[in-house]
């Protein structure tokens, strides 16, 4: 899963981000890089695979 | 977590005045005003942004740290949610300064910008979801076990007094490896800590005496280090150097206080909630699928801070009013959460509610509350330890129900409740 190293945010995939635009089914990797964490605020980048 | 360290710390200090009641003088400062919201809604219906020290519409008592400042207050979701996720315009430090750098020294709370995000990406990694999963079993079920079975054979409990009011404080004692003979006294200094805004004296003294206390023990961990989190913060390195010590002491600080005092809170009202329901509670305890739902909406629909502040650098627009410059601002998350253009007939219950839009009970933006993830460990096996345990619970009809109260920092004071033996 994908995790923010900010907040502890897991992105998950099957719901997305309709607030920012990213649809349900959107794979982590598909997310544009401008894509800010919807908790807290930060990148993309600041996102990390982390095993369940 | 959490194999034995052996322990040769120097027992934490008592406050000079051993008798000095810190509990009483909390809950005097915290007030017993019964029902923030329809204020709350009274000003968002007049504008999402007002004017307003909002801690002097309730209280009886003034907080010395931030009475006399150029107060503004933020009722609506969006002008809240936009104010916390924009750390660029409004900062911590100019106002927290005033109050938690006053309790609790150099936290994460009253840092911004670069300096915050380096340290808060290492604290924050303690408290990752799939770290604290793990903390369910090993440190809070037996502290949800230990406190059960002090009542369960009576029949009868006051799942405040009893239960939520000391089982996050002792769950940190434990991930500290706290001696557990001194937990009182570390419950009264970890709490006396906020009496500053007060003006107590006690205040500083308690954040003094914790302060020589945690300073002691990051030496011992680093001298003899185990894999409980004291240790492993004491000894994580950044760029080479470990953290600095008035950071770890603050962040400690601030664990031991903040850590305990929001979760039993938000405790409290879960139970207080699903008691006060008898259907809704025998449907969760038939479906724990309902747990998490039932957690979130105690969450939002009271959550157990209804304020937080942030400091205003630049001249900002917000809902066509603009907050100047050097303004301390109030971002009411109580109110957004009741919020009727996000949450549908807000001030209901509703535990199967539409989740489009989440709360702001842990605020939102960098400095998000990082026990936010614990918190729900900790909400999750306390509910689960009554609904195991407790048969046929239902609130005490020959005693007062719970009511929750304070403008601020919410909770029930008591749950009394009765159960089968």
């Amino acid at each position: 899963m994908w995790m923010c190293m900010n907040c502890g945010h897991v992105y998950e995939p099957e719901e997305g981000d309709p607030v920012s635009g990213i649809a349900p089914g959107t794979p982590f990797e598909d997310i544009p890089d401008d894509w800010f964490c919807p908790l807290c605020g930060a990148k993309k980048s600041d996102f990390e695979f982390v095993e369940d | 977590m959490a194999t034995a360290v052996k322990s040769e710390l120097p027992p934490l200090e008592d406050l000079d005045d051993p008798d000095f009641d810190v509990f009483a003088v909390e809950r005097t400062m915290r007030g017993d005003y019964d029902d923030p919201y329809p204020v709350f809604e009274e000003y968002r219906k007049q504008g999402a942004v007002h004017k307003l020290e909002l801690n002097e519409v309730f209280a009886k008592h003034h907080d010395v740290e931030m009475h006399g400042l150029n107060h503004y207050t933020v009722f609506g979701y969006d002008a809240c949610n936009r104010v916390l996720m924009d750390g660029e315009t409004f900062t911590n430090y100019e106002v927290f300064k005033h109050s938690l750098g006053k309790s609790f020294g150099r936290t994460v709370t009253v840092m911004d910008g670069e300096e915050h995000q380096r340290f808060r990406k290492v604290l924050q990694k303690a408290f990752l979801p799939n770290v604290v999963a793990r903390w369910g079993d090993s440190l809070v079920q037996p502290v949800v076990d230990r406190l059960m079975s002090r009542f369960i054979e009576k029949g009868e409990a006051d799942l405040a007094d009893d239960y939520t009011h000391h089982f996050p404080f002792q769950i940190i004692y434990s991930m500290l490896l706290l001696d557990p003979d001194e937990s009182a006294r570390f419950h009264k200094l970890a709490v006396a800590q906020l009496l500053s805004q007060g003006g107590y004296p006690q205040g500083p003294e308690a954040t003094e005496k914790l302060g020589v206390f945690f300073r002691a023990m990051l030496e011992q961990r680093r001298q003899n280090p185990g894999d409980d989190l004291v240790s492993h913060l004491a000894t994580v390195e950044v760029d080479g150097q470990y953290l600095d010590d008035d950071v770890l002491i603050a962040f400690l600080r601030q664990l031991v206080n903040a850590g305990g005092d929001t979760t039993y809170r938000a405790t409290g009202v879960l139970l207080a909630k699903l008691l006060e329901d008898p259907n809704l509670y025998a449907r969760v305890c038939a479906d724990r699928s309902l747990v998490p739902l039932a957690i979130e909406e105690a969450l939002r629909w009271d959550g157990p801070v209804t304020l937080t502040y942030r400091y205003c650098k630049r001249d900002t627009e917000i809902d066509g009013k603009v907050i100047p410059a050097g303004a301390v601002v109030g971002v009411c998350m109580g109110s957004a959460n009741r919020d009727p253009t996000k949450f549908e007939d807000p001030n209901r219950f509703d535990i199967f509610r539409k989740r489009t839009v989440r709360h702001l009970a842990f605020a939102g933006g960098p400095h998000i509350c990082i026990g936010q993830h614990l918190a729900r460990v900790e909400m999750t096996r306390a509910l689960e330890g009554v609904l195991d345990n407790l048969r046929n619970v239902r609130l005490d009809p020959a005693k007062p129900w719970p009511k929750i109260i304070s403008h601020f920092m919410r909770s029930p004071d008591h749950i009394f409740v009765r159960f089968d033996v």
